[in-house]
């Protein structure tokens, strides 16, 4: 059952292949610095190691299908955002993979009841300006740059040919290996807590894990995807909007990596953090609306007479279109899955205002007074709650958010082997994992009361007030982990 | 990328080798020029082979550049321009050779008082050719200074022609039969006819060079 469900997850890294090799490839083979062939060559060889070796980062979270609590919903999902970026990626238009899948999930959310935080949607609203006009602002300064450079270069035509071919060659595989270690847990992330892969010893020091394993299966059909309909999108990026030279390509792709690297990089983002210098805030900008953003942005610095407005209108509606058609495919898929095929799509939900509750939710400051109409009842939906909470108008929306999720209820069973079998237990330090230890068979009803108790140990100490930047950034890391610990020891089904 | 590199250092020496066969072509056509009219035949006869295995070598020079150029899919964007520039500098070979055939086969009587118009239409149009051969080069070396080769180009061309003029109607000028007159003003214009040739190249340089600008 393992591998059908993982099939939709497949799919979904299909295409991706066939949409986003197009943002770090398609200038290059349309200028023609670069066969098709060899391009997909180096693509799949980066992102396959990109998605091995450093696929999702040490504490980074299951990627954003994480939140869907049942595979079967996992398995709908994914499917719906596949199908979403398959056909868009048929009309030739290149869209935003994780915006899409986000839409995918919002179906769920609305599906089984769950509120959906408006603040990630406007985020993403925003993000198709800001990650637009960013990354066409760096476009032109550099364009700006490297025009005098190239007007007065002393290179020989076919010297300056190869320089720029290896510059292409360079930042596209480096694009590819960041594709690679950021989207695989969006594609089979979901998988990992339930995958039967177990560690391989490869000669006597090397051991892929069984997470590398689920990756490396995830990269294979990111692969496939490139080799068979990555060439759609590639010309809609390289030359229908803007007739790129090669040199203009490369500016293009060095902005696209300029901003992913600054604006989207936690590696970077810590690594400031821990030299003490100031950070870059992380802005969650994709990858297609940066490529097509330098483009214009090159279009423009040459005058803006040869941009073809009418693909870029085009481009922008389907950065509309894509989300919203994966809404609606995922809805009307998980109601099929869940109506006719009775696949659980998710996991019964429940929400309890006992005394623990109600004294946490007093605990955080909120006005008691407030939970008059919920106090000692129980739920089934996060709608019910809200809709209940409301009437009162004393909460505003995030804040009975809040409190719907310290109701929730979560049963967790405390088991190391369960970390250890899927291979989680290496995004841990050993000090953390000597202090899960302690809890080892200890059991749950609430994600805050596991919370609680780890947080009283410095190894998860959180700052309850984070002060800087460093301390929020702290926190954030925090949470992933404690995401993973929650979903590596749900006891959701009962089956513990 | 260590074969890629290997390549393009053989192709541009190719390209430099050509460039030199057609100014090495414009010198040994004035020397040749200088040579008829001292009445040196066999070291004009010597000259015109020399100028025969220069343009039959720039020829095959011509064709592996373009083989190279396709076939390893060097400069995609420039491609069909550098192929166009070679091809018409090669051209520029052709006249002087088929310039110099023409004096072999019909050996003209050139009376020696046009002698020095004679010479100074050859080195203006000499000139032009080796200018050209700088502004060629510098496409594919140094962007910023083709234009100031191009301008020498129409420069000496204009001098080429104005000379040219002179030389055409001191020949309609003299007492001599009008086949002479006729035949005399073929070689002249023949002669002309190498700056024009460089000009054409340079009208096309001038476009590329636009092109090439970022």
């Amino acid at each position: 059952m393992f591998f059908f469900y993982l099939l939709s997850g497949l799919f979904l890294g299909w295409s991706l292949g066939a949409n986003d090799t197009g943002n770090i490839f398609g200038p290059a083979i349309e200028t023609r610095m670069l066969k098709f062939k060899s391009a997909a060559l180096i693509a799949s060889i980066f992102i396959t190691l990109g998605a091995v070796f450093e696929g999702s980062g040490p504490s980074g979270t299951l990627g954003k299908l994480g939140s869907v609590d049942a595979l079967g919903g996992a398995f709908t999902v994914a499917l719906a955002a596949g199908l979403a970026i398959f056909l868009i990626v048929r009309t030739r238009i290149p869209v935003s993979t994780s915006q899409t899948i986000v839409g995918s999930i919002i179906a769920w959310n609305v599906f089984s009841g769950r509120l959906t935080d408006y603040r990630s949607l406007l985020t993403i609203a925003a993000s198709w300006v800001v990650a637009f006009v960013l990354s066409g602002v760096i476009a032109a300064l550099l364009f700006y740059i490297v025009r005098p450079l190239v007007n007065r270069s002393k290179l020989h035509l076919l010297r300056q040919d190869l320089v720029v071919r290896f510059g292409l060659i360079v930042v596209g595989a480096f694009g590819a290996y960041s594709l690679g270690a950021n989207n695989i847990a969006n594609v089979v992330g979901v998988f990992v807590p339930v995958s039967p892969f177990k560690d391989i010893l490869i000669g006597s020091h090397f051991v892929l894990t069984g997470v590398q394993q689920l990756y490396l299966l995830g990269a294979l059909s990111v692969v496939v995807g490139i080799y068979t309909y990555s060439h759609k999108v590639m010309r809609t990026v390289g030359k229908d909007l803007f007739q790129l030279s090669p040199i203009t390509a490369l500016i293009a792709l060095l902005a696209e990596a300029i901003v992913l690297f600054l604006f989207a990089s936690q590696g970077l983002y810590n690594l400031l953090l821990s030299l003490g210098l100031p950070t870059i805030p992380l802005v969650p900008v994709s990858s297609t609306q940066v490529i097509v953003g330098a483009v214009v942005g090159i279009g423009l610095a040459k005058g803006g007479k040869n941009i073809r407005y009418n693909i870029l209108g085009k481009i922008s509606l389907a950065w509309v279109t894509a989300p919203v058609l994966a809404f609606l495919i995922s809805f009307a898929t998980l109601f099929v899955m869940q109506n006719v095929f009775e696949l659980k799509v998710q996991q019964e939900a429940n929400y309890i205002f006992d005394r623990n509750s109600i004294t946490k939710i007093v605990e955080d400051g909120f006005d008691s007074a407030a939970l008059s109409t919920v106090n000692g009842r129980s739920f089934k939906t996060e709608h019910d709650i809200y809709n209940e909470l409301n009437e009162e108008h004393l909460l505003t929306r995030n804040e009975i958010m809040k409190i719907i999720k310290i109701a929730e209820l979560y049963p967790l069973k405390i088991e190391l082997v369960k970390l250890n079998n899927t291979g989680m237990h290496r995004r841990f330090t050993e000090a953390q994992l000597q202090v899960l230890k302690r809890y080892e068979g200890k059991t749950y009803q609430h994600k805050w009361q596991f919370k609680r108790e780890l947080t009283k140990h410095n190894e998860f100490k959180r700052y309850a007030a984070p002060a800087n930047e460093r301390e929020k950034n702290h926190n954030r890391m925090l949470d992933g982990k404690l995401e993973v610990l929650y979903r590596s020891f749900s006891d959701l089904d009962g089956k513990n | 990328m260590a074969l890629l590199l290997k390549t393009t250092r053989f192709v541009e020496s190719q390209i430099d080798n050509f460039l030199d066969m057609v100014s090495d072509s414009a010198t040994t056509f004035q020397l040749a020029i200088q040579d008829y009219l001292a009445g040196r035949i066999d070291q004009f006869e010597e000259r015109l082979a020399q100028i025969r295995e220069l343009e039959h070598r720039a020829d095959d020079l011509r064709v592996s550049i373009e083989r190279f150029l396709y076939e390893r899919t060097l400069i995609p964007e420039n491609r069909g321009d550098v192929l166009a520039i070679l091809e018409n500098t090669d051209e520029v070979i052709d006249n002087i050779k088929d310039s110099l055939v023409q004096f072999s086969i019909e050996m003209p009587e050139i009376p020696p008082e046009l002698n020095d118009l004679w010479i100074q239409t050859t080195k203006a149009s000499v000139a032009a050719v080796e200018q050209l051969v700088f502004a060629v080069r510098s496409f594919f070396r140094d962007l910023a200074a083709v234009n100031n080769y191009i301008h020498k180009v129409y420069f000496f061309e204009r001098e080429a022609d104005q000379i040219g003029e002179k030389l055409r109607r001191k020949i309609f000028g003299m007492k001599i039969e009008l086949s002479r007159k006729s035949q005399l003003r073929f070689f002249a214009i023949h002669i002309e006819k190498i700056s024009d040739a460089a000009q054409d190249v340079c009208d096309r340089l001038a476009i590329y060079t636009i092109k090439r600008q970022l």
